[in-house]
């Protein structure tokens, strides 16, 4: 397996702040990863660092082997879709896909064409007229029909409805399936792209807390219901991540379970169910950041 | 259904990447072509109608003479003024766009400085043709003068090189502020221009001081219009490499 991004020590200060601190981590190619964390968490910075547009602090970048840093060969397999994408104001959608075949060797005219019908963006109408959702749907089309080697999308989707966000997700899936490259997708929306993710970043502060694959992640934890008094003896003395309750019932997140253990479960008549991605990352920052704070 | 891996893409060669974004600044033509011809037009409608009334309020032995000092007219000048904030708008706006699609800061200055280039010629030529128009309709019917003004050579070829030699400078000057926004915004502008204004300054004192305004002035007349145009090739130089140095590490940043 090649990896198509490895970061190691990366580090980036902006005065006394720490956006970046201390981060390595390998994206694998052809995979689909989810960079997640709270707002300011440092994805966005992150993301410039890995295509060139800001500059590391200290630490080394590696884009297909390369430095991604004014580096051509390595700067036109990638395309950065960010939250907050200026477009030049007097441009119409139009003109955006019009010069971005200019720019990706790859680019579907095709796909682009069935992307701007789903997502029913004008195209002629001024960029500064367009409303939030429009704007980002512009993102979203450029970052599905550049197919991209490396395609980066940055909290891609502000403004846009329910139904406009599945649109994205099923035809990500549906192209990749048919086109795989490797996508780096942030997002706080965790459980609505749960499915799509095969990899998992978490930040927070700078700091990279989780690198896991989704499956590894969601075997992590485990919620058991049932009567409070079963649940109780159940976990013993086991890692207790959250733990909820009304009256005689309760309901506990435990780390990860073994075969045998979730049998005994079900015989002691307790509901064993998954923890969603975003309630376990929820959970998992708190404790990673009151361990973090325990050792401090 | 056929998969196929994105192998990395075909590499687009230099000369590709660098006339692709010198494009990307005419893709939508509004700011670099369109609205300072209108400008221009405007302005051209303007002096007509005020050289219109001037010309048929006095008397007809007396239209030649007062008419003449319009070829000290300056009214040609904004235009090229005005290709400094061009430079300006279509590097700010494009920036952050055309790294997004992955290209090199190098790659997007040479692109720029290609457009640039493309933008002067164009100009030149308008303003030569419409030059020409002016010389042939005897100055618009009426003897007066709005784009043959004496100040940029008395020959066809001498006002072709000082206008193009001067939209350069003020594109590539114009390259450089744009750079120092992209970079710092409003607070580098100011400390930019702040700086700008102290060299000129100093310069002035230096020359009050040292008793030379006799000796520039001299200067500036035994090198003539082509001199001084010539001589403007330097600042444009030292604006375009300034505009590169600053824009090689500039970071797109979200506030405006």
């Amino acid at each position: 397996m090649t990896s198509t991004i490895e970061v190691t020590n990366l580090s980036k200060h902006f005065g006394k702040v720490n956006a970046v601190s201390d981060v390595s981590f390998t994206v694998a190619e052809n995979k689909i990863y989810g960079l997640l964390g709270r707002n300011g968490a440092g994805k966005t910075t992150l993301m410039q660092l890995l295509t060139g547009q800001d500059f590391a602090s200290s630490g080394t970048i590696s884009l297909f082997g390369q430095s991604p840093v004014e580096n051509a060969k390595v700067l036109q397999n990638t395309c950065f879709i960010k939250e907050s994408q200026r477009y030049p104001e007097d441009f119409r959608p139009k003109d955006v896909f019009k010069t971005a075949p200019w720019f990706f060797a790859n680019w579907d005219q095709d796909f682009a064409d069935h992307l701007i019908a789903d997502f029913r963006l004008p195209l002629d109408r001024r960029i500064k007229k367009l409303s939030r959702g429009q704007l980002s749907s512009i993102g979203v089309i450029v970052g599905l029909a550049s197919r991209a080697p490396l395609t980066f999308f940055d909290e891609p989707y502000l403004g846009l409805d329910a139904v406009a966000r599945q649109i994205f997700y099923d035809r990500l899936l549906e192209d990749y399936a048919n086109h795989p490259r490797t996508v780096v997708l942030s997002t706080h929306l965790i459980d609505e792209v749960a499915d799509l993710l095969e990899h998992v970043l978490v930040i927070d502060e700078g700091k990279l807390l989780i690198n896991e694959s989704s499956e590894t992640l969601r075997s992590r934890a485990t919620n058991v219901v049932g009567l409070k008094t079963a649940v109780e003896t159940f976990i013993g003395t086991r890692e207790v991540l959250h733990r909820d309750g009304i009256g005689g019932l309760s309901s506990v997140t435990v780390a990860g379970l073994s075969e045998s253990e979730r049998r005994d479960a079900k015989a002691a008549g307790l509901e064993l169910s998954p923890v969603s991605l975003q309630q376990l990352i929820i959970q998992l920052t708190r404790t990673e950041t009151k361990e973090f704070e325990a050792s401090a | 259904m056929t998969t196929t891996t994105s192998a990395l893409a075909h590499p687009a060669s230099p000369l590709k990447r660098i006339t692709s974004v010198a494009r990307l600044h005419f893709a939508n033509p509004w700011t670099t072509l369109g609205l300072p011809w209108i400008i221009l037009g405007v302005i051209f409608v303007g002096m007509l109608t005020i050289w219109g009334l001037i010309y048929s309020a006095i008397d007809p032995a007396e239209r030649a003479g007062a008419l003449e000092g319009t070829q000290f007219s300056g009214s040609s000048f904004f235009i090229f003024v005005y290709m400094m904030v061009v430079a300006i708008q279509a590097i700010s706006i494009t920036f952050p766009f055309a790294l997004g699609y992955g290209v090199t800061r190098r790659d997007y200055y040479l692109g720029s400085a290609l457009a640039f280039i493309v933008l002067a010629v164009i100009y030149t030529t308008g303003l030569t043709i419409l030059a020409a128009a002016e010389t042939m309709t005897g100055g618009w019917g009426m003897g007066v003068t709005i784009f043959a003004p004496i100040y940029f050579g008395a020959t066809i070829a001498e006002r072709i090189f000082v206008q193009f030699v001067l939209f350069l400078f003020f594109l590539f000057f114009g390259s450089a502020i744009a750079a120092v926004w992209v970079r710092w915004k409003a607070s580098g502008v100011t400390v930019f221009f702040i700086v700008v204004g102290a060299l000129l300054v100093a310069l002035f004192a230096l020359t009050t001081l040292t008793e030379s305004w006799a000796a520039v002035g001299a200067t500036f007349v035994d090198l003539g219009i082509l001199g001084v145009a010539a001589w403007s090739l330097v600042l444009t130089a030292i604006s375009g490499v300034a505009g590169f140095v600053l824009l090689r590490r500039a970071t797109p940043r979200n506030a405006a």
